[in-house]
């Protein structure tokens, strides 16, 4: 203890005094008038209740209510203000509503069963896809997967002659964006060479392609282009062959089987798609996941588009469509920075989904257009501490006229921004030695780790590590976890869904999260022939 | 430890030199193609709780394999046809390779350097041990260098046609590491072969960014059992 109470004199001596924003403050007459105008405006909201001529469903994967909160400040900090004060784009829509995410089997969820209620109305066991919990989890028969499958509201628009999108950052054949057109048991079957001999259900890439309902899924960008192509072939950018056991590239395929289609692996071939002589877009940008935004332009070898530029383009091919379209757009590395115990990259992450958002907005017409942006499940990501306000959200918490950091009761400084577990565990791992851990291996040092620290083991760890704002607000830091694992974990308090436009009213109070899918279907005006078709289904049952 | 990364030890036998790693050269020179078996110790000064551990070393100009004793986990190198390092896990008993995309190495600072994978110590580091005698291991040329690197004092006996240690040993107050070449063949005439790349293509292949959303898969479970609950 001696020992720990010195070092933090040194510690504390030696950082430097925190960088908080200086922005100009309301007057308590501003105060109290924004708050006013807040509920002004609210006696002046019009429930938009004709139908919706489209839908646009954003899912930031794994952004919980502490998520949106610190990218809320991390954003306004960026803009120059204290960021508490701050809004990201769809904080500014009207209707909201929490969503308890547990699905049938689990108290914290995958995203498989929480995108399957979203986009079916129904909930669902983990890592299944589409089809109802009766389904054994990784069955492999096409009849019994075909007998149990959900209809999707992707499915529905696409029977009611709308245009269908599916935009991620994740593989394009990833939890989230495949419960809108895939039916199968394991959400790890993206590719035929993932699923088990004799398996006869097909593989989440083929149903992509394979998808016949009114001339196919329209638009479909993301990553997982190795999935997409045969063993013989290798991969344009980085040269590694191909998954596909069967032989089939579902690239060329995509192209041989739709009018006026494209198929494009990079960004300078994405910027010359022209939406009015293109009908049917297949992008995939990586061989597996794109990257982080953070990382995208610095890193990509052959340049890839932001989520805010893939869900432009998604919009104005969609939109040609009279009978308007559907579009599901996923922040999917939201959830693996978290998953990495990095902040900087989950905060940069959700800045881009609500760029995306933003550009949505902008693109459309609120009466016309429901937008709905929600989660599928949240992540063990706190905010704590007392900082004052406008304490940089990534920094060491400072307390309200405090001139250096607070210190915990070992005498050193913390950071506002911690995980109830996960990789930043400060004791010594198998890749990283005692202390603060980062995302990244040290430069040049040889190493076999993949994303970020993902150790396979830790030592204790004694006490907690020295830390100072340069070192925190680094991009690469991992906040400190309290539980080691080599991942961080899902969360299972319920998130938030933000909507706006045609019904959006219909979201309030607390619902469970296959309201969602009701919403939309009763905005669409499938919900009529979605009861009816549930009530044959009871009539055939009996 | 039955972590599959008898080379990273090997390596680490060697890291002391330098952590500095060197971007792949077109200039490099071709490696032969070689099937070695390698002991690697780890003695603490205390004697207790030494570990031994047999494994594989398999060597082609694209690609460069090794294997632990029991035939469990390996890893594998290989160069991509535009010159990318694909580097992958080998779990053989459940018929898995946990991959690491090329497209994640920059974001992390990762830079594979092909030269020091398949001869487990770059020119450098020979560079700062000096020449004491040639020598023959098996048969084959080979010259001992000696050197001290901070306290610790490193030995080398490398081959000088293969490129290859025969033996590094490095000891300092707390440990001593050693590396000794137990048998060496050409790739062809090996007995002991690597797992074909094509075998290897056929065993399910997890991206291991998934690993956080794969806690209820089976072998992630397994593997974060065996390893993930292993304190030193």
């Amino acid at each position: 203890m001696i020992f720990v109470q010195k070092l933090s004199v040194v510690a504390v001596s030696s950082l430097c005094a925190a960088g908080i924003a200086q922005a100009a403050e309301p007057t308590p007459e501003a105060w109290f008038n924004a708050g006013r105008q807040t509920v002004i405006n609210a006696l002046h909201l019009k429930p938009v209740k004709k139908p919706a001529k489209n839908v646009i469903l954003f899912i930031g994967d794994g952004m919980g209510v502490s998520t949106i909160t610190a990218s809320r400040i991390y954003d306004g900090q960026q803009k120059g203000g204290h960021g508490e004060e701050n809004s990201l784009s769809f904080e500014k829509f009207p209707y909201l509503a929490l969503s308890k995410t547990y699905s049938v089997d689990q108290q914290t969820p995958d995203s498989a069963p929480t995108m399957t209620a979203m986009v079916t109305g129904v909930k669902t066991i983990g890592d299944s896809l589409s089809v109802n919990h009766l389904v054994a989890h990784s069955e492999p028969n096409a009849g019994t997967v075909n007998t149990n499958k959900l209809t999707t509201i992707l499915e529905q628009a696409k029977h009611d002659n709308m245009s269908v999108g599916v935009v991620s950052t994740a593989r394009i054949t990833h939890a989230t964006p495949a419960a809108t057109y895939a039916h199968t048991a394991n959400r790890d079957w993206e590719g035929d060479a993932d699923r088990p001999a004799g398996a006869t259900v097909s593989d989440i890439a083929a149903q992509l392609v394979d998808f016949n309902l009114n001339g196919g899924i329209d638009v479909a960008l993301g990553g997982g282009r190795t999935r997409f192509i045969p063993t013989t072939v290798t991969d344009p950018e980085y040269g590694v062959a191909g998954k596909r056991k069967d032989g089939r590239n579902l690239t060329t395929e995509w192209l041989s089987k739709h009018s006026n289609a494209q198929y494009v692996w990079n960004k300078a071939q994405f910027d010359a798609i022209d939406p009015k002589t293109t009908d049917h877009l297949l992008g995939l940008f990586e061989p597996s996941h794109v990257h982080y935004e953070a990382d995208r332009l610095a890193h990509d070898k052959a340049g890839e588009p932001s989520l805010t530029e893939m869900t432009g383009k998604a919009i104005d091919i969609l939109k040609k469509n009279k009978n308007g379209y559907f579009l599901m757009v996923e922040g999917g590395r939201i959830d693996h920075a978290h998953h990495s115990g990095n902040a900087f990259r989950a905060l940069t992450e959700t800045q881009q989904l609500a760029a995306a958002v933003q550009a949505a907005v902008d693109s459309t017409n609120p009466e016309e257009t429901l937008i709905i942006v929600t989660a599928d499940h949240s992540h063990v990501f706190t905010i704590g501490g007392y900082p004052q306000r406008g304490n940089p959200i990534l920094g060491l918490t400072q307390g309200v006229g405090a001139t250096k950091p607070d210190l915990d009761m070992l005498g050193l400084p913390y950071t506002t921004l911690n995980y109830a577990n996960g990789t930043g565990y400060t004791g010594a791992s198998n890749l990283q030695p005692a202390g603060s851990k980062s995302f990244k291996a040290a430069a040049g040092a040889w190493s076999s780790g993949s994303e970020g620290h993902n150790p396979t083991t830790f030592s204790p760890a004694t006490g907690r590590p020295l830390l100072d704002s340069a070192k925190v607000e680094n991009s690469d830091y991992l906040q400190e976890a309290i539980i080691p694992l080599t991942a961080e974990t899902h969360a299972a308090e319920d998130v938030a869904i933000f909507a706006r436009g045609p019904q959006a009213h219909l979201f309030h109070g607390i619902v469970e999260q296959n309201v969602i899918y009701h919403v939309m279907a009763e905005a669409l005006g499938f919900a009529k022939d979605s009861a009816e078709e549930h009530e044959d289904k009871h009539h055939h049952g009996k | 430890m039955k972590t599959p990364n008898v080379l990273k030890i090997a390596l680490m036998v060697g890291l002391c030199f330098s952590t500095v790693s060197f971007a792949e050269s077109n200039n490099e020179p071709q490696a032969t193609e070689v099937a070695c078996h390698y002991v690697t110790k780890l003695i603490p000064q205390s004697k207790t709780n030494a570990s031994s551990n047999d494994w594989f070393f398999w060597r082609n100009p694209s690609m460069i394999q090794t294997l632990d004793a029991d035939g469990d986990h390996g890893e594998l190198w290989q160069k991509t046809a535009n010159g990318s390092i694909q580097y992958r896990k080998l779990y053989h008993a459940d018929k898995t390779a946990v991959e690491y995309m090329p497209a994640d190495m920059p974001t992390n600072n990762m830079n594979f350097d092909w030269l020091k994978l398949s001869s487990m110590l770059n020119q450098q580091e020979l560079d700062a041990l000096k020449p004491v005698k040639k020598t023959k291991i098996l048969g084959h040329n080979a010259e001992l260098r000696k050197g001290k690197v901070g306290t610790q004092s490193i030995e080398v006996v490398w081959l000088l046609d293969e490129n290859l240690p025969a033996r590094i040993l490095r000891k300092d107050q707390t440990s001593r590491v050693e590396l000794n070449l137990v048998d060496m063949t050409s790739l062809s005439s090996a007995h002991k072969k690597p797992i074909s790349v094509e075998d290897i293509n056929n065993y399910r292949q997890i991206d291991a960014v998934d690993f956080g959303d794969m806690e209820n898969d089976p072998f992630v479970k397994k593997i974060m059992q065996t390893e993930g609950h292993h304190h030193h």
